[in-house]
């Protein structure tokens, strides 16, 4: 006891001089996301996405004559210090708007928070549905598709093929399963031949599928729905290419196309995969779309990634959404951005007035070596548009609680 | 469920061969716990962070060296060095003095490099995945009874008994060996006879951080090098160990066969539970035997 | 005059902390609350470790299934409110009892280590049981009662509770049954000579210490309103251990000191520094080079008989 309150006499007086941060006159954006371990290669581009846009906006005068600044916290992929930092940035840094994060379920917490402290979250790389679905609310936008989303447009794109039998497998998680659901289940409605032989579920960061990949080879199946999250596409992608799995049975990922799960690769990576990706850098070959490349190589040195788009848009979104507002109002700026349509790299892209979700296309293509890249690009890419493939507004809203 | 069935058909074989090369991996990693444990009496939750050293270190041996057979054979033989002298580091500069120390607290201070440890490789490395690839003479895989069985992972079937007789010899056969044993039954008796325990017990940690640097290089091909890599082995590196027996070299093999094998052999009974087989194994032997299934040096 | 310094520093230190939330900003008070609980829930841990000697490597589990046993009142059933915060710490009770019959028989390392197995399998089961308890998603959004919802009050309830629970465990620690424990702790043999059923002692310890860590979970709900399976998982386990290490087990308010350091770190650290791990490594490197016992220890250090094998 004797030393106990001394200490604490310390530890108080700190803690209430850790002092009150203001909000001075500008746009602050906070952003809760993974700043530590793998997920950086997906969260930095998000970031950096979202800082090119806002400098450019920031350099032409601002939004109504107010600069975009924005702050970070790190959430290292837990749920609970995700939301504490949550906290942290709308309590203590007094910030407008929230921007984050990769985890499904530190989102949905945050999303929760958004609700109740009523302050706008944009939604960024995480793709659980139930964010612009079931849990979805007036303050929360997604940036980005979600697993329902990217269900259907694969589902479309397979209906089309000639496979009948099927084997699912995946990381053993929430995210795993719903994209697995996801694509078979609408594949099912469209084409009710398919059947599925049998499901593989490893441990989320399993290194070694070699396993998995005899069990599923044994099987015989025409083609396998292979669900990993962002760490397992490249372990997995590795045991498929040192098995030569991917020459044996045709399989299926989402995000196998992307650049995030090609590129550490190099030359190395399995190619026949099918993927499907929300943003690639050399397709579409328009000009919006080179010149958002070019722009981003020259700030930042590297080629962008899915996360550039959502960011870029993010900032775009924001700073629309103000102007047409004409003031500084959470509300306001809210009802402006329903039902907004705006130019993107990849086309147009609209924000759903119902449920708060972004339109935008979703691309499905096979990997393939490339004589201009040290890595494996898509190839056979076919751009789905959303309005195909994403679900209806009754679809998503229902079972949203009032 | 599937039906056990499936344990009797041509998979299995592959799928025993598969979960074999599997506990090369974790029999590497735990045999230098179970020394460590077994000798030192510290419980070193570091160990993980000392793997991924390893693969880290392999990996950037591999990109100094420019790849190929050559590079990869080096970093196998380099990574586990540049971890031992860790080690060496952690056990001379701070362990040696602390020895006395309440046991928990032991645990404590392993923790407490585990996290230094951790933010040191993100410092020196940077928070991005790497990736080293298998070099080409290990590429593409054999056809076991019709199925495929990477080169590589023969590789590591090859290599798990031949680092088990090596520490076989060390342990048995060499006198630094005897004398950790014995130090791990008695330290003060063996301070007694004349010897100098200390630097006993500096080779024992530099050796367990040897094999956990070993087994942080050998894995580098097979997965993402990434920061979360420390926290995925520790915990079945501590049960291996715990089942087998502390300080015991086949109580490490047979702790990481029975990890291997019921996780491989689990996926072909049930599918969707196949990871929760492992740790039934271990509740299942610690309730029939409490000390572990061998004997143990404490 | 020495017989007022204790109980005066208490009324100083339980005043600061009933105005806390009047003096500094609300971000404050919200972790001020997370301080409380997470103390008391290293507090709870601390009686099977630092009182009984049981190797406790799992306890994160009874924080756990006292949180989900909360939200899953609250959000699927009707009940009300005080008996979601009931259901939660009994749950854990039950568990802890049911765990410890299991691994009581084992002692010291291999007994943490069952403990840390079984706490997997639950964490699994929960982890993979979308359907009913969120999954890898958790529970978000738990309907708190009104009065104690927002941060001045959910602040408060926890202080209330936080008080009650921490007066009890220590009016338990200085009775004749904490007394005993000691004595389990410090000499086993001994006490089962002199005729004490160690293994009962050891149960109701264990039940004692599951019930508070369940108390912490409700107030987890109470605060976040969310749970998530994380809460179960044995990294936490170790992170509440290492609080108790860090702040002295030989010492009643040892835990709470480790805890209050490493969730203030963790807060107000991690927003200016990415290498939030090597401060807190490098600071408990240096409490255990230079104060053996924790923070608070020393004053109750046990006395260790030399050559007494550490298992």
């Amino acid at each position: 006891m004797r030393r106990f309150v001394p200490f604490l006499a310390v530890a108080v007086t700190l803690f209430c001089m850790a002092g009150q941060s203001v909000a001075g006159d500008t746009i602050k954006v906070g952003f809760v996301d993974t700043y530590t371990g793998p997920a950086t290669t997906f969260t930095n581009d998000v970031l950096d996405g979202f800082k090119m846009a806002a400098e450019k906006i920031n350099a032409k005068g601002g939004v109504l004559g107010k600069k975009i600044t924005w702050v970070t916290r790190d959430d290292k992929f837990k749920p609970d210090i995700g939301l504490t930092m949550a906290k942290e940035l709308i309590l203590k840094e007094n910030v407008d708007l929230l921007v984050g994060t990769i985890n499904s379920a530190t989102a949905l917490a945050v999303s929760d928070l958004a609700k109740k402290e009523k302050i706008p979250f944009f939604v960024t790389f995480s793709k659980s549905d139930k964010i612009t679905g079931e849990k979805g609310h007036r303050y929360v936008f997604g940036m980005n598709e979600n697993t329902e989303m990217a269900g259907r447009a694969t589902a479309k794109a397979l209906s089309k093929k000639k496979y009948v039998k099927y084997w699912i497998a995946g990381d053993d998680y929430e995210y795993g399963h719903a994209i697995a659901n996801g694509v078979f289940n609408h594949l099912k409605t469209l084409n009710p031949k398919v059947q599925l032989l049998g499901q593989s579920w490893w441990k989320v960061g399993e290194s070694d599928f070699t396993p998995y990949i005899t069990q599923i080879l044994a099987a015989k199946p025409d083609f396998v729905i292979v669900a990993t999250g962002g760490g397992g596409m490249v372990n997995f992608q590795k045991a498929a290419q040192s098995t030569g799995f991917n020459r044996k049975v045709p399989f299926y990922q989402h995000t196998a196309i992307e650049l995030s799960t090609l590129m550490p690769q190099g030359k190395n990576a399995p190619e026949g995969v099918y993927g499907t990706a929300n943003y690639l850098f050399y397709y579409p070959n328009t000009k919006e779309n080179k010149a958002f490349v070019e722009e981003f190589r020259k700030a930042y040195n590297r080629y962008p990634k899915s996360g550039a788009l959502y960011g870029y848009m993010t900032a775009q979104f924001i700073a629309e959404s103000f102007r047409k507002a004409g003031k500084i109002d959470r509300e306001k700026f809210i009802d402006a951005m329903e039902g907004m349509k705006l130019a993107s790299p990849v086309g147009g892209m609209e924000m759903r007035s119902c449920d708060h979700q972004v339109t935008l296309p979703m691309f499905f293509g096979v990997t393939k070596k490339s004589a201009q890249h040290d890595f494996l690009i898509a190839g056979e890419v076919v751009s789905v548009p959303g309005k195909e493939y994403m679900p209806s507004c009754a679809e998503t809203t229902k079972g949203r609680a009032k | 469920m599937e039906s056990v069935s499936n344990l009797f058909s041509t998979g299995t074989l592959s799928q025993i061969l598969v979960g074999l090369s599997r506990t090369t991996i974790l029999f590497i990693v735990s045999s230098g716990m179970s020394l460590i444990l077994g000798v030192l009496r510290i419980p070193n939750v570091a160990h993980g962070s000392l793997y991924m050293i390893g693969a880290f270190a392999a990996w950037s041996v591999i990109q100094l060296l420019g790849g190929g057979l050559f590079a990869f054979l080096a970093a196998m033989i380099v990574a586990p060095l540049i971890v031992a002298a860790v080690g060496f580091v952690l056990e001379r500069g701070f362990f040696s003095y602390l020895y006395e120390r309440e046991h928990l607290m032991l645990l404590l201070l392993t923790f407490s490099f585990a996290l230094i440890l951790g933010d040191l490789v993100k410092i020196v490395w940077g928070p991005e995945y790497r990736s080293v690839t298998v070099p080409a003479f290990f590429q593409g895989s054999a056809e076991i009874f019709g199925l495929p069985l990477p080169w590589y992972n023969l590789f590591l079937l090859v290599v798990g008994p031949c680092i088990a007789a090596f520490l076989w010899l060390v342990i048995n056969k060499t006198d630094l060996g005897k004398m950790a044993r014995a130090a791990a039954v008695d330290g003060e008796m063996v301070g007694a006879v004349g010897i100098n325990v200390g630097w006993i017990f500096a080779f024992t940690f530099v050796l367990g951080s040897f094999l956990a640097g070993l087994g942080g290089a050998l894995i580098a091909p097979m997965v993402n090098i990434s920061l979360g890599m420390d926290h995925s082995l520790i915990m079945e590196t501590f049960l291996i160990v715990i089942i087998g027996g502390l300080g015991n070299m086949w109580g490490a093999l047979l702790g990481s066969l029975i990890f291997g094998l019921t996780q491989s052999l689990g996926i072909l009974v049930w599918p969707q539970f196949g990871i929760a087989f492992p740790y039934l194994a271990v509740v299942a032997v610690l309730v029939v035997r409490p000390r572990g299934l061998l004997s143990s040096t404490w | 005059m020495r017989r007022w310094r204790a109980p005066f520093a208490l009324f100083v230190v339980m005043a600061a902390l009933v105005a806390l939330p009047h003096v500094v900003p609300r971000f404050h008070a919200y972790v001020a609350a997370i301080v409380l609980l997470t103390a008391l829930l290293a507090t709870s841990l601390n009686l099977a470790i630092g009182y009984t000697g049981i190797y406790q490597f799992g306890h994160a589990v009874f924080y756990g299934v006292g949180a989900y046993g909360t939200a899953l009142t609250l959000t699927r059933t009707g009940m009300p409110a005080p008996v979601a915060f009931l259901v939660g710490p009994l749950a854990a009770a039950v568990l802890s009892l049911a765990m410890g019959m299991i691994c009581i028989r084992l002692s010291k390392l291999y007994f943490g280590m069952l403990q840390i197995s079984l706490g997997s399998l639950v964490w699994a089961v929960v982890y993979r049981w979308y359907s009913f308890t969120g999954g890898d998603d958790g529970i978000h959004g738990v309907p708190v009662p009104d009065a104690i919802s927002s941060p001045k009050a959910s602040y408060y309830f926890t202080l209330a509770v936080t008080a009650l629970c921490v007066f009890a465990m220590h009016r338990i620690v200085r009775s004749p049954f904490g007394k005993v424990i000691q004595g389990i702790r410090d000499n086993p043999v001994r006490a089962a000579a002199i005729g004490v059923d160690v293994k009962r002692h050891q149960l109701a310890v264990l039940v004692i210490a599951g019930f508070f860590g369940g108390v912490a979970g409700s107030l987890f709900v109470v605060v976040e309103n969310s749970v998530f399976p994380d809460m179960m998982f044995w990294t936490f386990s170790l992170e509440v251990l290492i609080m108790c290490l860090l702040g002295g087990m030989y010492s009643f308010f040892g835990p709470f000191v480790g805890a209050s350091a490493i969730v203030l770190l963790r807060v107000f650290a991690s927003v200016h520094t990415q290498y939030w791990g090597l401060i807190l490594g490098t600071i408990l490197t240096l409490v255990i080079i230079f104060l053996p016992d924790g923070v608070l220890g020393v004053v109750t250090r046990r006395p260790r008989a030399k050559g007494e094998p550490d298992a």
